[in-house]
């Protein structure tokens, strides 16, 4: 199978991956490159090569089938970006089989899906490869990501319709989000936490690389029904991963070793400090008296004081009254460092891991062979964030 | 050298107390026949370092208060405000021009129109207009002026055919598709004794003026070459995909926001007399572009400088300047943005903000505001507008001979070692 002339519907061609792959389908392929794109302020990227842009949402079954008409070929990269963390979980799953649905109706030869290493959950050290057991990771995005792939799976079991699903791990290279861009703007704002100096494994893949996958999990027979890890050739460790971009960014050190048990100290104690919305309250109406006694005169306010002159001890309503009119505590120091980002304990774990992700499987079965090592990954990377005015 | 930010100095701090009633002489100024634009910035002439406004053609009419005094907002019957139609209900014109014409003094929306009815009727409720239509044919007899906000490919003939039955037009930016276009627009406003001004409200910010003014007196000596960097990432909720399309939009990012300071440009220095021109479109529209530009500068002179404007990137958005005595960089895509001045090998900056009135800058509103009341003041005097239509042509001019000597952008991290690209 080929994909030269052959009209291909892209979801998520606004974004990262569906941007690069819309632009090597429409200049390498020659293929007929349909974009289904919801926010058109978003497109100036993807309309920058010869594609057809369908307005229309991913979750809407009257926008997916104008948009799936004719096609032979569905790149599924959309995923939810907004609202709320149930709303994009939904999208995941929902956009995924009102899309299948729909390349179905309309005869598509084939589906390519773009799932995520996070449906393996929690990995441990050592090779991973696609025969783990599939696990919920704990946060919405990756949960969600894993029913969809197993949708996809039985869409394609079921013979409704051929899918191949990519896996692919820390996905980075220029216009990246997460392992790009975010990661930039998040040393240039604090330190990362290396766990045990940043040995656990990144495993990193540029961007092209998973392209080159999809378009292959697109052709070969042998993809069909398949799910495939994609990743880099190397073996790089987080420390190799941050250290690199941590270098873009010049000679400041933003990166600090932490023990795992060290960074959940951090974390635990950063909550600690984090304001909650009562105490914050009260301490921005210690600041303004105007506002300390407009609220106070509220009915509210008024049955509060009420109760509190009936209920609570003399000393303990001075007390009060004496913190609420005085000034708080002073303000901690302003640190010419460079705060430390505290990490989540989940993150920890993600972190700490030493899983080197096997891509045998994609090798065997698609020919997938990685054409960028990371130096040379990260140098067009660096590349880009220069160019993109982020350094 | 090394210019250090001391002097936090603010170019204009206002010492006119008069400056501050400009709002209210703007509102009591009799509309028809009266130069309102005059007596609202006599209080602003007087202010220090500010932007002035002595006369001769090109200036920047009238300033108006950014909170008129409501009892003001009543006019006289003989001073009715002028009637006008908003054709296309899109985004500029729910973000812009209808909270702008809902603060003018000088003219109304009395009737929305746009294809899509529903559209339409949001808008007009939303903004109390008592009207709205599907097209433009029932506006004559019923409308003194339109604004056009249509997609881009509509502006010409929507205009032409608005402009040939005597409904003057304010057609938002880029006038038109390509310079054929224009001059049938021009010339449809002469035959219909119209008046046809071009959206570029970028001209109507004090720093715009300030520069104009600051470059036209030869203050930082010989330019010796300029550089400028407009690039954001756009979060427009467009209504339709228009901009998406060569056919629809005439362009990429250069028709779209280099109109914009393309005709800065051109307004601030002179004419353009040679440019390079690179862009990224690979079969579609550019997103990313670069100019290499010679303009006119002074009597005889030209000017070499370099612009590089993107919607993919978020950049400096300012624009640089560097003389002979003194270099000036002022913030674009911005409607009050920070100018600074630097003396030649000197150490130390001014930086600050040009003010026209005390305290208050200019917004995009009010640089809207200002454009509504500086098209209505042509009609009412039959004067040119701020920006005509043979100024909307020049920086179209520039924009299609952009294209017509395109060459490609090079990405740096599209060439590979090895060869690949």
């Amino acid at each position: 199978m080929s994909l030269t002339g052959r009209t291909v519907l892209i979801t998520g061609a606004t974004g990262f991956i569906g941007g690069r792959l819309a632009e090597r389908l429409a200049l390498e392929h020659g293929a007929h490159v349909r974009a289904l794109v919801r926010n058109v302020a978003a497109a100036s990227r993807l309309v920058r090569f010869p594609v057809t842009v369908i307005r229309g949402d991913v979750t809407h079954p009257g926008d997916l089938a104008t948009a799936a008409q004719g096609c032979d070929f569905v790149f599924h990269c959309a995923y939810g970006t907004s609202g709320s963390q149930k709303h994009r979980a939904w999208i995941n799953t929902e956009g995924t089989r009102r899309l299948l649905e729909a390349a179905r109706n309309a005869k598509a030869k084939r589906a390519v899906c773009l799932s995520t290493l996070m449906v393996y959950g929690q990995t441990g050290d050592g090779d991973l490869d696609e025969t783990a057991p599939r696990r919920r990771f704990g946060n919405p995005y990756s949960d969600s990501k894993l029913e969809a792939e197993r949708l996809a799976l039985d869409f394609s079991r079921s013979g409704a319709l051929p899918v191949a699903v990519i896996q692919p791990t820390a996905v980075y290279g220029p216009w990246g989000g997460v392992w790009t861009e975010a990661v930039l703007r998040s040393l240039k704002a604090g330190r990362q936490i290396l766990i045990n100096g940043g040995d656990g494994m990144a495993n990193p893949v540029y961007v092209d690389d998973l392209v080159s996958a999809m378009l292959l999990a697109a052709v070969k027979d042998e993809a069909v029904g398949e799910a495939f890890l994609i990743c880099g050739e190397e073996a790089i460790t987080w420390r190799e991963m941050f250290g690199r971009f941590e270098k873009m960014l010049g000679d400041e050190r933003r990166t600090v070793d932490m023990t795992p048990a060290e960074a959940l100290d951090y974390w635990r104690g950063w909550k600690k400090e984090q304001p909650r919305l009562i105490g914050e309250g009260l301490r921005i109406l210690k600041g303004e008296r105007e506002i300390r006694e407009r609220v106070q005169n509220t009915r509210e306010g008024i049955w509060l004081r009420e109760l509190a002159s009936t209920i609570l001890p003399e000393s303990m309503q001075q007390k009060i009254k004496t913190r609420m009119a005085g000034g708080g505590r002073p303000p901690a120091p302003r640190s010419r460092e460079l705060p430390i980002h505290p990490l989540p304990p989940k993150m920890i774990g993600f972190f700490q891991a030493k899983t080197r992700v096997r891509i045998d499987k994609a090798k065997r079965l698609l020919g997938y062979q990685p054409a960028f090592d990371f130096a040379m990954g990260m140098d067009l990377t660096e590349r880009w964030a220069r160019w993109a005015n982020l350094l | 050298m090394a210019p250090i930010r001391a002097a936090a100095a603010q170019i204009g701090a206002t010492v006119d107390p008069i400056g501050a009633n400009a709002a209210q002489l703007r509102a009591n100024a009799a509309p028809i026949g009266a130069n309102a634009a005059l007596s609202s910035g006599e209080g602003a002439d007087r202010s220090v370092i500010t932007a002035e406004r002595t006369g001769g053609s090109g200036n920047m009419p009238a300033a108006t208060g950014k909170a008129p005094d409501p009892e003001h907002r009543h006019m006289e019957d003989n001073e009715r405000k002028l009637r006008l139609a908003v054709v296309g209900c899109g985004a500029v014109a729910a973000i812009h021009h209808l909270p702008a014409l809902s603060l003018s003094q000088s003219a109304e929306a009395v009737v929305l129109v746009d294809a899509d009815p529903g559209r339409a009727r949001d808008l007009a409720a939303r903004f109390g207009v008592p009207e709205t239509a599907t097209d433009i044919k029932s506006l004559p007899g019923r409308v003194d002026a339109a604004i056009v906000a249509l997609p881009n490919s509509l502006h010409a003939p929507v205009s032409i055919d608005l402009l040939r039955q005597g409904i003057h037009v304010l057609v938002e930016k880029p006038m038109a598709l390509n310079v054929p276009e224009c001059d049938a627009m021009i010339a449809a406003a002469e035959a219909g004794r119209a008046v046809l001004a071009v959206g570029l409200e970028f001209r109507f910010f004090d720093s715009s003026l300030f520069v104009r003014n600051l470059l036209r007196d030869g203050l930082l000596g010989k330019i010796q070459r300029f550089e400028m960097h407009q690039g954001v990432i756009p979060r427009w909720p467009f209504a339709t995909d228009f901009l998406l399309k060569k056919e629809t939009a005439g362009g990429g990012v250069l028709a779209d926001f280099g109109v914009h300071v393309l005709d800065l440009l051109l307004w601030w220095l002179g004419d353009w007399t040679d440019l390079e021109y690179r862009d990224d479109a690979q079969g579609g529209i550019e997103s990313d572009c670069e100019l290499l530009l010679a303009l006119r500068s002074g009597d005889t002179g030209t000017v070499t400088g370099t612009v590089e404007i993107s919607r993919t990137r978020n950049l400096a958005n300012t624009c640089l300047f560097e003389g002979e005595r003194a270099s000036l960089e002022v913030g674009i895509w911005d409607p009050d943005p920070a100018i600074r001045l630097l003396l030649a090998d000197r150490e130390v900056a001014l930086d600050g903000r040009a003010r026209r009135t005390e305290g208050s800058g200019v917004d995009f509103l009010e640089a809207f505001v200002r454009q509504i009341d500086d098209f209505t003041a042509a009609i009412r005097e039959g004067r040119e507008p701020h920006v005509p239509g043979r100024e909307g042509r020049r920086s179209q001019a520039l924009i299609e001979e952009c294209y017509a000597r395109r060459q490609p952008l090079e990405l740096p991290w599209s060439v590979v070692p090895g060869g690949r690209t």
